[in-house]
């Protein structure tokens, strides 16, 4: 009787074995690799929006607080985008004429919001607090990354859990005195984390709670 | 499950006759012992298997599955659709992106004013709660206003006039209103009728009045199917005027019901039931306060009761007289009335030692001889100006009614008629035929906020704004004043109704807003009127505006004016409004339909209401259709075997039966105003006849039981147990456990919920519902044993089938320190948190349902199908939904959080005034409607907060506690004060 398999099933047998081996793997790897990357995360992307709107020139350059655009920062959890008229504020003096800034003159002139495209988009079922952490040491470049040198607006962090929880299971490392909280490019002290620790104890902060699911799921 | 056979009830009378002592039962399936109630309890979800007995074979469920599995794998490497953020164009002042804000504004879903707060996020109104500072509410808001935020979403709702029922622009409507309005006014008003419901806002009344004035030969007709005129004409009998009565409940120690249900149903029914509960010294601090209800129907104010009788609606009267006759007024007392003598001697007793601390009130639907009867008790007992308080209703009312009107349609006087909201097509009695009467009137207008059964024989309708939507006010239970403001812009282009009547006495262009400030300046004076205006519409309540207490004296001759005895012939119908649905005009909201009722735990439907006693002698079954015959009227109705219903009576409520209603609640249940005569509007002798057919009723009360447990779970004891047992200790508390310690150093959060102070009026259950964004799941969902409400209310029974006493317990999430949920999640997707609370993540689950399998108390409810976005019941809900709270969606476990979303915001508050959270700075929205103060939660690592000091009373137990779960949430037993006598008696 002739043989059903011939000589080269073997190695077909054998490279099947070896890519399960080391295939599985790897399959994990680059699901890990891709979880991980700003493909899914959206780090670093740069997202289309209706106004160029500038960080680096605005706060870079101009040296203009967050607060003065995000205006519920220190007291929502939605730190809040400028209403058309805060724009207006300086530009019904300021390069009135420019093209770029053609739809925030239509907006007011039309009474119609401008639509930004959201770039920190967190999940639903994140319920993030701008108000707290702001109150609490984290300054705003912790999350956004040095915002006064984007020329547009990027994510600067993956915004993945475990970033997060970076943060929450240590917050020592990156906590920072109230009046530097809007200062972009801070230095740590040398002794950040014994600093770091007496901010902590002074804004009462509970580790465990930090790190309780319902914090931010709920 | 089948259902309870009448052969099987004469064994469960006989079985309940021999037993004793503190054994509670839940329901009569479980006392027959059938096997097949076994057998259903074994399942976690009943009515599970069901599903599999449908059309697919193994095969298909295989491909199913591999095709879900492919799916949902394919499902999980969705991107997030892009979201965009749109800020506004010039930012409204106050308000702050992502923080509620809240006005004070006055709800009437039921008659009469209740002060509400709305809760609105970037300007959507999203909830509403009772307005603290409004007497009528005082905080507590009762099912109907609360759910009348799904209401203002209601896609259902008329979102543009009608024209013989095609749409039309308004201004066609003027353009018609003002040549018939021209000639109107030529004819001084000669033809126009104009019918309204009963009116509560003084300012709409003064717009009504003078459209009436510009047209003195108009006429005005009312009509409520909530008919109480026997309460003013008994008033009018007694003082020899009409006069509306507040009672002042924390006043009386010793209360008699003579059928009024002022916990549930009756005008101010919230203020009510807080002050019974303070003068019953709830939470453990007893005085000596008794409750005696003589009742026809089962209501909740009967289950709190210390002594409730059941009797016939017409023997109400006799036993009203004997009663009266037994405290020494000139009344000869009936020869037979169904309470016996030593019930009704012990009570006059009672009554007579306690003078100006008693109070006897009629029921709203009682006739004007009990009303009579009541005030002429409460006279002799010097209750009047101490326990009840008398003012002359403050706004005119109509001197015609329905009748009437109906007569002047056949004498074909009505050219022009004007229906002010109700709904009289469909709720007028059943020998007042609108639908045919309507379409002869050659102008009828319906202004309504649904297209509904009035709407569609009127010529117009003309779309009502929702509460809302509108400005106005409204008068309270007890004549105090308070003002309503609009919290958003028509959604749907209702016309407000200060607009609409200006509109028609050629008004064009009226400000709402101005009419009512007018009004009011009106009212107040010039002097700070600014001042005043602004702070009461700030408040929620116009300071200083209520009705003054009259001086009533009881006139010599009262007696001449009782009629003859009623005679009593047969079996009687009973009509009550519905505990959920209300007159009807509710009826197109969910979460009302699907609202478990008090006592009978019905939803999504009514039946007539039976004692299984009587069922069994008259051979009918539980779901058994009956047909009920009065005269040429009939209605088939399916039976629900209702323990605690009075013998010889039958109920059915309103609110049934609608046909254009709305998507949800059209062709739900039976029309009851279909067998009402105008004469007796609330109740009429019938016929019974059970027909060889069956239809399913659809009631809660089996669904989450504790595997025949019941007997210990809620407790129940008296005050003279209490005071024989002073010294007994506390119940040991657990302390040793094989599963991990946990150590609380900041909050421990816990509730405590006294059963003694629940009076079952389901406010938390909508409450939880609105705040907890908890969807609704239909009738077919329902009955599978699906329904998502995190609070449930049981109920169980003790004593025999005629009148078994009846205990509530409110059962939301345990929160135990060793939680059997924990301990089995394979995704860790339920957790102890650092505060003691049992979390619920709802992105890690994955819906293996193994938490609810091990949790005792069954409190755990998994979304089996996907009932939120665009699958849910109704579109409306989405506009509800709670920012603030995760919509859940299929496959995912759910449960009662301790209202999370606000021990999260309280705690941020706090700690960024670098304080802790102080007691009663926040609570959860359960505790927050309710009327009676029954749940209170806080810090229980505080030892000054108030849970903390209830929960150290001895009388503190925890439920299943010998499971050893240790459960946050404990429970303060029902007390009652049986009187002494009474007790001896009835060999208690």
């Amino acid at each position: 009787m002739a043989q059903i398999f011939s000589r080269q099933a073997n190695l077909l047998t054998r490279l099947v074995l070896a890519s399960l081996v080391l295939g599985l793997p790897l399959a994990f790897f680059i699901g890990g690799a891709y979880y991980r990357s700003g493909w899914r995360t959206g780090q670093d992307v740069i997202r289309a929006q209706p106004v160029p709107f500038s960080h680096r020139h605005h706060v870079g350059q101009l040296g203009i607080d967050c607060r003065y655009c995000h205006t519920s920062v220190e007291t929502s959890a939605f730190a809040g985008l400028p209403s058309t008229d805060i724009c207006m504020s300086c530009h019904s003096q300021l390069w009135t004429n420019a093209e770029m800034l053609a739809p925030v003159r239509q907006s007011m002139a039309g009474d119609k919001p401008i639509r930004w495209r959201r770039v920190h988009d967190l999940p639903d079922f994140v319920y993030f607090d701008h108000s707290i952490h702001v109150q609490k040491g984290v300054g705003c470049e912790s999350c956004h990354g040095r915002i006064d040198q984007m020329p547009l607006t990027r994510q600067a962090e993956s915004l993945l859990m475990h970033w997060c929880l970076d943060c929450h299971r240590q917050p020592e490392r990156h906590l920072r005195p109230q009046e530097a909280i809007f200062t972009m490019g801070w230095t740590p002290p040398a002794d950040q984390l014994a600093q770091g620790r007496r901010l902590a104890e002074a804004h009462r902060l509970d580790r465990n709670v930090m790190v309780n699911c319902s914090t931010c799921h709920r | 499950m089948p259902p309870i056979k009448p052969a099987d009830l004469q064994k469960i009378g006989r079985q309940l006759a021999n037993r004793h002592g503190k054994e509670y039962w839940r329901s009569l399936e479980a006392l027959a012992e059938q096997p097949a109630f076994g057998a259903y309890l074994e399942q976690e979800f009943p009515r599970l298997a069901e599903i599999w007995n449908g059309p697919v074979d193994r095969r298909g469920f295989l491909k199913i599955s591999a095709a879900a599995m492919a799916l949902a794998g394919l499902a999980g490497c969705e991107r997030q659709p892009p979201e965009y953020i749109v800020p506004y164009v010039r930012m409204p002042e106050r308000l702050v992106p992502g923080k509620p804000l809240f006005y004070a504004t006055t709800l009437s879903a039921t008659g009469t004013g209740v002060g509400a707060l709305v809760e609105t996020h970037e300007g959507r109104p999203l909830r509403l709660s009772g307005n603290p500072a409004h007497p009528a509410s005082l905080g507590a808001l009762d099912v109907f206003n609360q759910a009348a935020i799904l209401d203002l979403y209601d896609p259902d709702r008329a979102q543009t006039p009608l024209f013989g029922g095609e749409p039309a622009a308004y201004s066609r409507f003027e353009a018609e209103w003002r040549s018939r309005y021209t000639q109107l006014t030529r004819q001084r008003g000669r033809g126009l009728h104009v019918l309204t419901p009963p009116l509560h806002s003084p300012s709409l009344a003064a717009q009504l009045q003078a459209l009436l004035a510009a047209l003195p030969e108009a006429r005005w007709y009312g009509h409520t199917p909530l008919e109480r005129g026997g309460a003013l004409a008994g008033a009018r009998q007694a003082f020899g005027q009409p006069l509306e009565v507040r009672y002042m409940l924390e006043r009386a120690v010793c209360i008699v019901s003579l059928e009024a249900d002022f916990l549930g149903d009756m005008p101010g029914s919230l203020r009510y039931a807080r002050d019974y509960s303070g003068s019953r010294g709830v939470h453990g601090k007893r005085q000596d306060s008794r409750l005696y209800v003589i009742e026809s129907q089962v209501s909740i104010t009967g289950a709190k009761a210390d002594h409730r009788q059941p009797v016939p609606p017409s023997q109400l009267d006799p036993v009203a007289r004997a009663l009266a006759a037994r405290l020494g007024l000139p009344v000869s007392p009936p020869v037979e009335q169904p309470v016996p003598d030593y019930w009704l001697a012990a009570l006059a007793r009672d009554l007579l030692t306690r003078q100006g601390q008693s109070v006897v009130i009629a029921g709203e639907q009682q006739t004007a001889a009990v009303h009579l009867l009541a005030h002429a008790m409460n006279a002799r007992l010097g209750n009047l100006g101490r326990t009840i308080e008398y003012y002359q209703p403050p706004l005119p009312s109509p001197a015609q009614d329905l009748a009437e009107l109906l007569a002047a349609i056949a004498a074909g006087e009505v050219e022009t008629l004007l229906i002010l909201g109700g709904n009289p097509v469909y709720d007028a009695p059943a020998d007042l035929d609108l639908a045919t009467a309507l379409p002869q009137v050659p102008f009828a207008v319906y202004y309504g906020p649904y297209a509904n059964e009035t709407a569609a024989v009127c010529r117009w309708l003309v779309p009502a704004a929702h509460p809302l939507e509108s400005w106005g006010d409204a008068l309270a239970f007890d004549g105090s004043a308070s003002p309503a403001q609009p919290v958003v812009q028509p959604i749907y282009g209702g016309i407000e109704p200060l607009r609409f009547l200006a509109e028609l006495r050629g008004q064009l262009g009226a400000q709402p807003r101005q009419l009512v400030r007018d009004y009011w300046q009106s009212r107040y004076g010039d002097a700070d009127f600014d001042a005043w205006w602004n702070g009461s519409l700030h408040d929620g309540v116009f300071a200083g505006m209520r009705a003054s207490a009259v001086a009533a004296e009881l006139r010599p001759d009262w007696n001449k004016a009782l009629p003859p005895l009623p005679q009593r012939q047969g079996m009687e119908l009973r009509f009550a409004p519905d505990p959920s649905l209300w007159d009807g005009s509710v009826a197109n909201n969910a979460w009302l339909q699907e609202l478990p009722r008090p006592l009978t735990k019905l939803v999504w439907g009514n039946a007539v209401l039976i004692n299984p006693l009587d069922a069994a002698a008259a051979g009918i079954a539980q779901n058994q259709l009956v047909q009920l015959a009065h005269g040429t009227w009939s209605q088939q109705v399916p039976a629900q075997l209702q323990p605690g219903q009075p013998r010889g009576t039958v109920t059915l409520h309103l609110g049934g039966g609608r046909s254009a209603a709305g998507r949800v609640g059209n062709g739900i249940g039976v029309a009851a105003y279909r067998l009402r005569p105008a004469a007796q509007p609330w109740f009429t002798t019938v016929q019974l006849q059970p027909l060889p057919a069956e239809q399913q009723v659809i009631t809660t009360q089996h669904h989450h039981r504790m595997q025949g447990r019941e007997q210990q779970l809620a407790r129940t004891t008296t005050l003279q147990e209490l005071t024989a047992e002073a010294a007994r200790a506390a119940e040991p508390q657990p302390s040793s456990s094989l599963y991990p310690e946990h150590r609380y150093n900041g909050y421990a959060w816990g509730m405590l919920i006294d059963i003694d102070a629940c009076i079952g009026c389901n406010a938390c259950v909508i409450a939880c519902q609105s705040e907890n964004n908890v969807p609704s799941v239909g009738p077919e969902q329902v009955r599978r044993g699906r329904e998502m409400h995190w609070l449930r209310i049981d109920q169980y029974y003790k004593g025999g089938l005629e009148a078994p006493k009846v205990v509530f317990q409110p059962v939301p999430c345990m929160h135990c320190e060793k939680a059997p949920c924990e301990y089995v999640c394979p995704m860790h997707a339920t957790t102890h948190s650092s505060e003691g609370v049992n979390e619920m993540t709802y992105n890690r689950c994955i819906g293996t349902r193994d938490c609810s399998q091990n949790c005792p108390y069954k409190v755990r409810r998994f979304n089996f199908l996907s009932y939120t976005g665009k699958d849910a019941l109704t579109p409306a809900v989405i506009g509800t939904h709670n920012p603030d709270v995760t919509v859940r969606s299929r496959g995912v476990m759910e449960k009662c959080s301790y209202c999370i979303q606000r021990i999260n915001r309280a705690r941020m508050a706090a700690q960024k005034e670098n304080r802790r959270i102080r007691d009663g700075e926040f609570t959860t929205a359960c505790a927050e409607a309710c009327p009676t103060r029954a749940i209170v939660f806080g810090d229980i690592n505080d030892p000054a907060a108030e849970v903390s000091q209830l929960k150290s009373s001895r009388l503190n137990y925890a439920m299943l506690a010998e499971l050893n779960t240790w459960p946050r949430t404990t429970y303060l037993p029902g007390v009652r004060n049986p009187n002494p006598e009474i007790a001896r008696h009835e060999g208690q």
